[in-house]
């Protein structure tokens, strides 16, 4: 029982319960607070592994700059709380929890079966220095420039998208 | 490693479209007339771009480190990819302005999908396919919309974007679970160890949420759900690019990761997944269809089931199953932009015009366009001598020499229903009184287009065999 | 220049497109015509510049083969759209070319004012590019193509006026007629090439018929394929008993008539089977076959033609009879004679039909012979160059007809027997009289015709110069094929040109000894005597005492009215045949079949169907939380199969 698993039991307990209690909340603004500690817990997780750089960037991208912008658009759409679907149709929600689990209870007699971690070996050297930033830097730059450019690429286009969309008026 | 120059001048075709990307929004920034020479200007970098491809399609290699494959099947695609779009950029040209969307970012989405189709097309690295995925699908999202007046637009966006969503997290959970047991993301590398992975559960768990996730994509049941809404509510030329170049895109993805699964003898490993759902899309597309009575939404049914008949090709796991597949997709590309050019065309500028009943009598109002449209109607029913009977064909081939014999049978059943919603259209244009008074205007860049289609439609269907033969020299 | 040869078929086929798509929207004659004539005209002379370098080429290097593009692959059977240009191709386009082209020319002035002019000129166009397709072809499969696009060209053509009367009824119903008998002939094409494709693995000439003239294969089979071509052959060239379909096919406009059911169409059987020498040469059964049908038709035809009225009618049972003499001569095994006969044949017919027009035209569109009279003073080019075919079809030396009818005649006697010969020869007595009858009826003798309602005039020189240009042919065209007996051992320069083609046909029949140049000579003088006293009794007949032709005809009444109701073979083939289809059909078939069975079964399907559409399109809530559980059930039902699977 060493910390490491103790640490990861607690950050993956964390980020399991906030995330259905997320899905599950009628109010916006509730469940926004809830992906952020799913965030936060999912930054744990990646300081398990040693993953340093990851982690702080989804702390500071997600957690800080994606989620607070989430509430304020909360804050100033108000949305009133949510109508469920399963409000007219309650064994719909039979039919979605049943399948849920069962797509649950498949994938981990998939990982149980599998065991994927027979035959691998830590080593923990290796894993603190895939984890720094200069060794990140270094594959974005090369291995993986191209993902990296069309990236930019995507978000371009993603920006694009939302100002049209979203644009109160615009010229005809 | 740093790239040599002789890679970036492999990787020319998506250099073209992605610096037309930013040229085409420097252009939107400071012209004020930038809706009129965008399209052009759009139409000019598809068409160089598609030239482009097709002649270098000899030279094959892998580039920036094992990133992406330029030569061979993946300049096919550009073709069909860049040239679908120049014929959807030469419909929208007036569509846009009648429909009241008429901005420029529309046309530089346009190019950021394709350019998202592109690197589907010739990636060679899982990270790769991703990213033009995302790119394609979240273009789409913002295209399909685009019409922010009409209800049924905001509609498909919003499905489209968390069916969609929701997809791509299946996508990504697979390929999470393969690189977790090949220890790479590189398909190369994953090729030469499939005999090995493929017993691995975790690895064959991973393919298959992989390959599901793009089934959604390719609208292949029981993942289509999406499409009759999505098809209906974007903007007509948008479902255009959709339903050709999308599912284009998507299909040469899972190419790129079923080619080096047929190459073992592992081949028939998915073969019963693909025969299921091709069996239900064909069958289910077909019947539904009947039902229909708008247009888009039958064309969005008939697309569900063509997404049957490729599948075949794909179930057929042999050489002549990924050229039929190749050839098919072409085939349907041009066939599908020119139906829907017509409907663009007829349509009108509240959405109107879209059920059965509107195009009565066409025959006698616009000779042209409904001569055109029973063209299309008869390719898409696989009646010879067009594109969509050779397509047919090819995959029903391939399937019988795998011994999926049944497979074809049921392709032929299932066209055989195709038949009765394809060509009622032909009956309702030509021997159904005109009940209304139909005002289409006459657009001819649209016009363009849509006779550029037919006229690929019909040389498709001449001459099948050279470019059966022409696929086939570059599907290893 | 050889490599050019797609271009004959691709000019027909653009000047189609430009007159079918556009010609109604031009409105001047000229361009539509000049589009029209253009096109085959460039395809001639490009079939001309193919001819020079072939001859400038020796004997045996003149087969080349152009492929465009590979249609389609199937299994083991590779169809390419490719032209075999050979010694028998190139002059048959030439001949297709050639006479095409003056006969568009002619058309321009016999079709002036006609509301469907355009829509004449496109059809004759595409029926060029069907002609040229069939006589081009490097394998079956195109030739067929090309077969039925005659066809169906033809059938266009007869019934280009379609809202006119023809006899008892319709244009459209003898278009038909064409069209389905025609059918039944390619029935048996479609059995032959079958055939040949289950024996040779293939239907590319070249491979064909060097494996059928090297690898040893059963003589049944070959008699088979050869007698299911025969018929196709036999269908397209109007032979018993499928002739009936030509005298009807007057009924289109008469530069049709002259084009397609004289110089072209109907020789496309005559080409068919000597294309397919070989076959023939293995089958000594059918070849006897093929010649007596040529020979039972010639004579039955020509028969017929001794008492028609309407000059058309004269004119088609000529043709018919004239194909008889061509399958008399490939059934004894002379095929440079039949095609040498195809020809000649296609210049005077040619002339004699587009004679026939000018007179029908000049006649206000009267074409009762009986009606005519005295013409030669109002219409004397005309005249001139309808006599020059009369002389030529008699086969009167030197002009054309006599070297090649007399060459079949002579064969007819050589490689066949006496009685083909005596038949042939009283034939060729009967057809210069009749012959000689239309010319005296026409433009000699009183004038029967009303003055004063009609003015017969010359047709304009646009029609005139075509006539003169063939008339010029028919007189100097025999000249490349002088027999042997005059011009020396291989003087005759179109057997020698054509010989490569038969080379291995020949090589397959067992020659005997052939009879002595006396022989030759003295049946040649014997014919030629006939031909010339026919000719004197025609006039006699019906110049010099007139109402000695209906004094016969009312002494020999049944048999005169028999002759002029052709035999009466198309009543007894609606009586036997036509009508009891017809009932099987629309009683049995129709009533019961179709309409219970058929439409039963698929109308209950449909609505079962419909049933399933109507009721699975439900499940399209439009729910998108909906379709995401379906999404997941397919998961799990797929991740099911894995984990079993991999267990």
């Amino acid at each position: 029982m060493s910390l490491n698993f103790i640490l990861f039991l607690i950050f993956a307990f964390i980020a399991a319960t906030s995330a259905v209690l997320m899905i599950t909340r009628k109010s916006a603004i509730i469940a926004a607070l809830f992906l952020i500690l799913n965030f936060a817990a999912l930054s744990g997780l990646y300081l398990t592994l040693n993953a340093q750089f990851i982690a702080v960037v989804q702390v500071i991208v997600y957690a800080g700059a994606i989620m607070v912008l989430f509430l304020f658009v909360i804050m100033l759409l108000r949305p009133s709380d949510e109508q469920s679907i399963f409000d007219d149709n309650p064994k719909l929600k039979w039919l979605a929890t049943f399948v849920g689990v069962l797509v649950f209870a498949q994938i981990l007699a998939i990982i149980f079966i599998g065991r994927p971690s027979d035959g691998l070996t830590p080593d923990l050297q290796r894993s603190i220095e895939v984890g720094t930033i200069e060794a990140i830097g270094r594959e974005l730059y090369t291995t993986y420039l191209i993902p990296f450019q069309s990236a930019a690429f995507l978000l371009l286009a993603a920006t694009i998208g939302a100002l049209i969309l979203a644009k109160k008026k615009l010229e005809d | 490693m740093i790239p040599t120059a002789l890679e970036f001048q492999l990787l020319l075709p998506v250099l073209i479209i992605a610096a037309g990307i930013l040229i085409s929004l420097i252009i939107e920034m400071f012209s004020s007339k930038s809706e009129k020479i965008l399209p052009w200007f759009s139409i000019a970098l598809f068409v160089s771009t598609a030239y482009y491809s097709l002649l270098t399609v000899g030279h094959e290699r892998i580039i920036f480190n094992s990133m992406l494959a330029a030569g061979g099947t993946a300049n096919i695609f550009f073709f069909v990819f860049t040239f679908g779009a120049a014929i959807v950029t030469l419909i929208s040209i007036d569509y846009i302005k009648k429909i009241g969307m008429y901005y420029g970012e529309y046309y530089i989405l346009l190019q950021s999908a394709v350019l998202g189709m592109m690197l589907m097309a010739n990636a060679q690295d899982l990270v790769m396919i991703f990213m033009g995925l995302e790119q394609m699908s979240v273009c789409f999202y913002i295209l399909a919309g685009f019409n922010r007046k009409k209800i049924k637009s905001n509609e498909a966006a919003m499905k489209y974007f968390l069916l969609g969503a929701f997809a791509t997290g299946f996508i990504v959970y697979g390929i999470a679970l393969m690189y977790g047991v090949a220890q790479t993301m590189s398909i190369p590398a994953i090729a030469n160890g499939l005999l090995i992975y493929s017993d691995n559960i975790i690895f064959v768990a991973g393919l298959l949420l992989f390959i599901i996730g793009f089934s959604f994509k390719i609208a292949a049941v029981p993942f289509h759900m999406w499409v009759p809404d999505v098809y209906q509510g974007s903007p007509t030329s948008i479902t255009a690019l959709m339903s050709t170049g999308g599912k284009a895109a998507a299909f040469s993805s899972l190419l790129i990761i079923f080619t080096p699964l047929f190459a073992t003898t592992q081949s028939t490993l998915f073969q019963p997944y693909l025969v299921v759902i091709a069996t239900l899309s064909m069958l289910l597309g077909s019947i539904v269809a009947i039902a229909q009575t708008d247009l888009k939404r039958m064309l969005a049914y008939s697309s569900i089931s063509h997404a049957g008949y490729i599948l075949i090709g794909v179930a057929a796991g042999s050489e002549l199953g990924i050229a039929s597949v190749i050839f098919y997709l072409s085939a349907y590309t041009f066939m599908n932009l020119g139906t829907f050019g017509i409907i663009s065309m007829i349509e009108n500028k509240d959405e109107g015009n879209l059920s059965l009943n509107d195009y009565s009598g066409l025959g006698n109002k616009k000779p042209m366009l409904a001569a055109l449209l029973a063209i299309f109607m008869f390719a898409l029913a696989g009646i010879p001598p067009f594109a969509g009977f050779f397509g047919k064909y090819y995959v029903f081939i391939a399937a019988i020499e795998s011994n999926l014999t049944w497979l074809a049978i049921v392709g032929v059943l299932s066209s055989v229903i195709s038949i009765y919603f394809y060509l009622r259209v032909v009956v309702v244009m030509y021997f159904q009184k005109d009940e209304n008074i139909l005002n289409v205007e006459d657009s001819s860049p649209a016009l363009l287009g849509i006779m550029i289609s037919a006229l690929l439609v019909i040389v498709m269907g001449i001459a099948p065999g050279s470019i059966i033969n022409l696929i086939s020299n570059f599907v290893k | 220049m050889t490599e050019l040869i797609y271009l004959t078929v691709l000019l027909p086929l653009i000047g189609f497109l430009i007159n079918g798509l556009f010609g109604s929207k031009i409105k001047n004659e000229k361009i539509i015509g000049t589009i029209g004539s253009g096109a085959i005209g460039l395809s001639f002379i490009v079939v001309l510049l193919i001819l020079i370098e072939t001859l400038g080429k020796p004997a045996d290097q003149r087969v080349t083969i152009v492929t465009l593009f590979q249609w389609m692959k199937v299994g083991n059977l590779d169809i390419s759209i490719a032209y075999q240009v050979d010694q028998l191709s190139i002059l048959m386009a030439l001949i297709v070319t050639g006479i095409g082209f003056l006969i568009h020319v002619y058309s321009i002035g016999y079709m002036h004012g006609d509301k469907g002019f355009w829509r004449f000129f496109a059809y004759l166009n595409l029926f060029i590019f069907a002609m040229m397709n069939l006589i081009l072809a490097d394998n079956f499969v195109l030739l067929f193509l090309g077969w039925e696009g005659v066809g169906l060209c033809s059938y266009l053509l007869i019934g280009f006026w379609y809202d006119r009367k023809f006899e008892k009824s319709t244009t459209a119903s003898a278009a038909k007629k064409a069209f389905v008998i025609n059918r039944i002939g390619d029935f048996g094409f479609l059995l032959g090439i079958f055939l040949i494709y289950m024996t040779f693995g293939s239907l590319n000439f070249t491979e064909v018929f060097t494996a059928a003239n090297h690898i040893p294969v059963d003589e049944s089979v070959v008699s088979f394929i050869a007698l299911f071509l025969f018929i196709g052959a036999i269908g397209k060239s109007a032979q018993i008993p499928l002739f009936v379909w030509l005298p009807d096919a007057m009924a289109g406009p008469t530069p049709v008539s002259a084009l397609i059911h004289a110089a072209t169409m109907v020789t496309a059987g005559v080409y068919m089977v000597a294309r397919c020498s070989i076959f023939y040469a293995m089958a000594p059964t059918i070849m006897m076959v093929v010649a007596i049908i040529g020979l039972l038709t010639a004579m039955f035809a020509a028969t017929i033609g001794l008492v028609q009225n309407d000059i058309k009618k004269v004119l088609a049972y000529s043709t018919v009879s004239q194909l008889g003499y061509m399958f008399l001569a490939l059934g004894v095994g002379a095929f440079t004679s039949g095609i040498f006969h195809v020809m000649t044949h296609a210049f005077f017919k040619a002339l004699l039909f587009l004679g026939a027009g000018s007179v029908i035209h000049g006649m206000h569109h009267e074409q009762n012979i009986q009606k005519y009279g005295g013409l030669k003073k109002y219409m004397p080019v005309t005249f001139i160059t309808f006599l020059i075919a009369c002389i030529a079809i008699a086969g009167i030396p030197p002009f054309s007809g006599f070297f090649s009818k007399d060459e079949i005649l002579w064969y007819s006697y050589a490689k066949g027997n006496f009685l083909f010969w005596l038949i042939g020869a009283l034939t060729a007595l009967i057809t210069a009289f009749y012959m000689f009858r239309l010319l005296s009826l026409t433009f000699f003798g009183k004038e029967r015709f009303d003055k004063h309602h009609v003015h017969p005039h010359e047709s304009p020189k646009v029609m005139t110069v075509p006539l003169i240009i063939l008339a010029f042919f028919s007189i100097v065209a025999g000249f490349i094929g002088i027999p042997e007996v005059f011009s020396g051992e291989g003087g005759n320069q179109i057997k020698n040109w054509l010989a490569p083609v038969f080379a291995d046909a020949h090589s397959k029949k067992i020659t005997y000894g052939m009879p002595s140049h006396f022989v030759e000579i003295l049946l040649m003088v014997i014919s030629v005597a006939g031909a010339a006293a026919a000719i004197w009794l025609a006039r006699h007949v019906y110049l010099t005492k007139p109402g000695l032709a209906d004094q016969i005809a009312n002494r020999m009444k049944k048999g005169y009215s028999v002759l002029l109701n052709k035999y009466y073979v198309d009543e007894i083939y609606n009586k036997l045949i036509v009508q009891p289809i017809y009932k099987v059909s629309d009683g049995f078939l129709f009533k019961f079949t179709d309409v219970k069975i058929i439409d039963g079964t698929i109308n209950r399907t449909a609505s079962l169907i419909d049933l399933f559409s109507n009721n699975i399109k439900r499940i399209q809530t439009g729910v998108a939380q909906f379709y995401a559980i379906i999404m997941m059930i397919g998961i799990v039902i797929a991740l099911f199969w894995i984990i079993v699977s991999l267990i």
